[in-house]
């Protein structure tokens, strides 16, 4: 006991004198996938393995807290090299504000490496300045046998109607049918991101951006009139409003409920964070796409969901790129795919995923007419959080759809 | 605090030029650090406030007084704000009676006083983050004491921390638990400067136990009762930690205090101007409170 | 309520010094003594069963939590704190908590003494306004400031690093601490500075000598508030820092929390231990309070 005391006292007198000094660059990575972090921490092993004088670091950070801190973390000397992007509106003005490396001499190396359209997503004005690693997709996750208990068919829910009469079915039989993470806010605004996609189809956010007034156009009332109804059946878990994100997916591992519509990653996030470590299984998850709405214009088949990379920060030393090309090959994305922990967006992983949900949702991504990124990164950092409040607000019975769409176009308007 | 007898300042000045000297290495360190790090600030962020800025570009979108308007008209700010003000309505009438109550039961020398005391001032000294993740743990829905308790009497498992109208109240409670010791301590320091000759005396005049609290304790401890709600004013100004702790802001922003406001809408959404104001805000609300307290209850210092 | 220009708690911890509590009969209350012991029992147990639930809620399972929520665990998980105590991690936000609370008090002692003194006894021009001016800290919220004091801290490059908390620290604190050693100060006898004056004695040379060695008591109590407002500060070290390896232990307790967000045990056990240098200061200043303020009282 003594001893340990002394190691740890003289740990931290160590730690308190400052690092020792390393003659390798270091490169910082930090990242939000919890369930990709040991994967990647095994990439950056290899990396360090076959390139001695280089140490890069991998560091995971809880989804909120990430978002809370970045802003600071880029004014420091010490921000990571490497960060954790949703790409869209954020990463512009991160862009704006000048903390982003321009890394588009690269452009032609990653290309072989990285599919287009993602990659695209990090270019602005032209330039690239980081890579898309991740895809990912928001749909209908549900436990197949709660979802018989019910005597409820998936594929009847494929309309609104039939979801909504799913979802009272559900209820009668004593199950919560949908597990909402309310209290970190962005897993509400998903709701509202698909029905206002469904509703409103592929132009309503250009459209929106593009007018006066454009974020109170009919579809966004409609969108948050259809949140109004499926919330009025209460549909969610008790406290659902403090529920945060990773102990939603807590209760969904422990069969607290039928449906959670969320991002793929959720699947092996509830079996990680079940209380006994393994949560719902494979074999017992069934996908389905969001319902469609009827007189929407939107098509099923258009998906939500993220298009995640990495950004390379002003300042990082080069090997932080040539580690990301390391990275973004699909030998080092093998482990990762046949894990099923995501969908790469890297050539050639397809091949080695074997879990055939991942398989599914890397399917319906290449099929997608259409893939929105996420509202609350894509409208950049402001009206991002707004959204994410006006989900809840309208989802809680708080407010109502055109007040919220009102709020979201104030904070558009005051950028 | 009683007013400092001070030395009559003709009988030490000195050689002029060595008090000078002195005064001129003593002074300027606090000085500036007090200035740049405390006046400063302030004051930009009273420039600050005319703006709308995001911290990073450079500071040139000048608003006026837009941010104080959006600020007016803003819910959560004014939810906020009566957050605060029940923080000190509930300080005044619950906390400080309570403190007072303990006091008295533990001014004088019952035996184990001290330790009951210090018992009572314990969570005072808990960072409020810890303190606050305390009881985010009793007031959980599914883990927590609270919860179970009503669920061993008979009740579905309570979710008071997602209940737009309860986690404030579950917020207010833990304040309570965490200060009233302070003040506690505050009061019995009081008590024991009450000269205890007057208890006697007015025993014997026949004064009942009431009527010997009311007319001898009370006066007595006026001067530490003025101080301490002087410093439960400013106090209940300033919550932040524990919110942050405990709800987070709360289900549908119920839960926010001024200064939590400030920092997930301020600097959490990089507004930097619309933060300012929020600061200026608080600052004069500070500086009002403390100024005209001052004057009207405590003309010591 | 909180205020990080606190009163001077000590005073009520102390025991009254002897001579009035001889003379007095117990201070007359409504209650009998059995109804007394019942309320203080109960309010006791408000306070202890909050804290004794998390410390032992460390040692049970999470599932555990939910089964058996009131009674001790089946099987002590002693790695849930084992755990915890063999990570780095641990040791080193409670090493940066003691280095900028130590840095802090040292810094904010030697910068508010002189400062004190000079007030204390020195007459110049503009004195008094001066001293306004600096008692008017005592009221300026710390949240004010908070956004330009980031951007400044930033310009100054000291965005992330310790003294970037350190130095605003020492600055909010100078207030109190220069009132309350001012005011010590001036009740040292005043003889005894007009003697080493007219001796020859510098102002300075009497400060180092005469008046900090006499002044421990008050110097003990400012560097205790500083400590604990340092110890305790949240919300500066938040704006300030950035990278795990520098929070101090109010961060590493919510960073902790955010990682391990649906292990209660394992936050239960963190809480548990990260408040616990805390507690054991709290007992052991009491005695060296109580010491130095009865020394005080005796030579007062």
């Amino acid at each position: 006991m003594t001893k340990k005391a002394l190691a740890g006292a003289g740990l931290v007198l160590a730690l308190a004198m400052g690092p020792a000094l390393a003659e390798d660059v270091t490169v910082n990575l930090l990242h939000v996938n919890q369930t990709g972090d040991p994967f990647w921490k095994q990439i950056a092993e290899n990396y360090n393995a076959s390139h001695p004088g280089v140490k890069v670091v991998v560091d995971y950070l809880e989804n909120e807290a990430y978002k809370a801190k970045l802003p600071t973390l880029l004014q420091s000397d010490d921000r990571p090299d490497i960060i954790y992007s949703w790409a869209g509106g954020v990463m512009k003005a991160q862009i704006e504000a000048g903390y982003i490396e321009d890394i588009s001499a690269h452009k032609a190396d990653f290309e072989q490496t990285i599919y287009g359209a993602p990659l695209n997503a990090y270019v602005v004005d032209g330039k690239l300045y980081g890579v898309s690693i991740q895809l990912s997709e928001v749909l209908m996750i549900y436990n197949k046998d709660l979802m018989a208990k019910a005597g409820v068919d998936a594929a009847s829910m494929q309309t609104w109607d039939g979801f909504l009469d799913g979802v009272k079915k559900i209820k009668a039989a004593g199950i919560t049918p949908l597990i909402m993470g309310g209290g970190d806010k962005w897993p509400v605004h998903f709701l509202w991101s698909y029905l206002l996609m469904r509703q409103g189809g592929a132009d309503v956010l250009l459209n929106a951006e593009a007018k006066p007034d454009g974020f109170k156009a009919q579809a966004f009332i409609d969108a948050g009139n259809r949140l109004k109804e499926l919330a009025a059946l209460e549909p969610f878990q008790d406290g659902w409003l403090g529920t945060k994100y990773l102990p939603s997916q807590g209760l969904f591992g422990d069969g607290k409920g039928a449906i959670a519509i969320q991002l793929n990653g959720f699947i092996q996030g509830q079996q990680k964070n079940a209380t006994d470590g393994k949560g719902i299984a494979n074999e017992q998850i069934g996908l389905a796409p969001f319902p469609s709405l009827p007189g929407g214009i939107g098509k099923v088949s258009d998906t939500l969901g993220g298009l995640q990379g990495f950004l390379v920060t002003k300042g990082a030393p080069k090997e932080a790129i040539d580690f990301l090309k390391f990275f973004a090959t699909a030998e080092q994305q093998k482990a990762a795919a046949e894990a099923g922990v995501y969908v790469p967006a890297i050539k050639g992983t397809d091949a080695f995923i074997k879990n055939p949900l991942v398989a599914e949702v890397a399917q319906s991504i290449a099929n997608s007419t259409w893939h929105q990124n996420f509202l609350d990164q894509e409208l950049g950092p402001s009206v991002g959080r707004v959204v994410n409040d006006i989900s809840v607000a309208i989802a809680a019975g708080d407010m109502t759809p055109e007040e919220g769409a009102g709020q979201v176009q104030v904070a558009w308007d005051q950028q | 605090m009683a007013e400092t007898t001070s030395f009559p300042a003709t009988r030490h000045g000195g050689p002029r030029g060595g008090g000078l000297l002195t005064a001129l290495i003593f002074l300027p360190p606090a000085l500036t650090f007090f200035t740049v790090f405390v006046i400063l600030p302030i004051g930009e962020a009273a420039w600050y406030g005319f703006f709308n800025w995001n911290g990073l570009n450079l500071l040139e979108n000048f608003v006026g007084f837009e941010n104080y308007v959006q600020l007016v008209g803003n819910k959560v700010f004014s939810r906020a704000f009566v957050n605060n003000l029940l923080i000190i309505a509930i300080s005044l009438s619950i906390q400080l009676p309570l403190a007072l109550a303990m006091a008295v039961l533990l001014a004088d020398r019952l035996f184990g006083a001290v330790g009951f005391r210090m018992l009572f001032f314990l969570p005072y000294i808990l960072a409020d983050v810890a303190a606050g993740l305390i009881w985010r743990f009793m007031f959980d829905g599914d883990y927590g004491l609270i919860s179970q308790i009503a669920q061993g009497i008979g009740f579905a498992p309570l979710h008071l921390l997602a209940d737009r109208d309860w986690a404030y109240v579950a917020v207010l409670t833990v304040i309570v638990w965490k200060y009233f010791g302070f003040h506690m301590m505050l009061y019995v320091a009081g008590l024991q400067s009450i000269d205890r000759h007057l208890y006697e005396a007015a025993a014997i005049d026949g004064a009942s136990s009431w009527q010997r609290f009311r007319f001898i304790t009370i006066p007595g401890l006026a001067p530490m009762i003025r101080l301490s709600v002087f410093f439960s004013l400013l106090g209940s100004l300033q919550f932040f930690d524990m919110i942050v702790a405990l709800t987070g802001g709360g289900p549908l922003n119920t839960t926010h205090t001024m200064v939590s406001f400030l920092y997930y809408f301020g600097i959490g959404r990089m507004r930097v101007g619309f933060g300012s104001a929020v600061g200026v805000v608080l600052f004069i609300l500070c500086a009002t409170v403390a100024f005209s307290y001052k004057r009207l209850f405590m003309r010591d210092d | 309520m909180i205020d990080t220009t606190s009163q001077d708690p000590a005073v009520a911890i102390e025991e009254p010094a002897g001579r009035r509590a001889d003379l007095a009969p117990p201070l007359s209350t409504p209650l009998g003594t059995l109804p007394r012991l019942l309320v203080l029992f109960l309010v006791a147990g408000l306070i202890v069963v909050p804290l004794l639930a998390t410390a032992v809620g460390g040692f049970k399972e999470l599932g555990e939590l939910r089964t058996n929520p009131f009674g001790l665990p089946k099987v002590w998980q002693w790695q849930n704190y084992w755990g915890i105590l063999e990570t780095a991690r641990y040791w080193r936000i409670l090493g940066n908590s003691l280095f900028i609370a130590s840095m802090t008090v040292a810094l904010t002692l030697a910068v508010a003494a002189p400062a004190a003194f000079a007030f204390a006894h020195l007459r110049f021009f503009g004195h008094r306004f001066l001293f306004n001016y600096l008692i008017l800290g005592l009221t300026f919220p710390f949240a004010t400031a908070i956004l330009p004091l980031f951007i400044k801290i930033r310009d100054l490059g000291l965005l992330d690093t310790h003294w970037g908390v350190i130095l605003p620290q020492v600055a909010f604190s100078q207030a109190v601490s220069i009132l309350l050693l001012r005011n010590a100060f001036r009740q040292l006898p005043g003889e005894l500075l007009e003697s080493a004056l007219v001796d020859g004695c510098g102002y300075i040379r009497f400060f180092l000598w005469i008046t900090l060695p006499l002044s421990r008591p008050i110097l003990a109590t400012v560097a205790v508030i500083s400590f604990v407002v340092s110890w305790n500060n949240f919300l500066l070290p938040l704006v300030v820092l950035n990278t795990p390896a520098r929070y101090p232990w109010t961060l590493g307790l919510m960073d902790y929390q955010g990682e391990f967000m649906v292990a209660w045990q394992l936050i239960l056990a963190f809480i548990t231990l990260t408040i616990l240098p805390a507690m054991i200061m709290f007992v052991l200043a009491q005695k060296h309070l109580v010491a130095g303020l009865t020394a005080g009282a005796v030579k007062g």
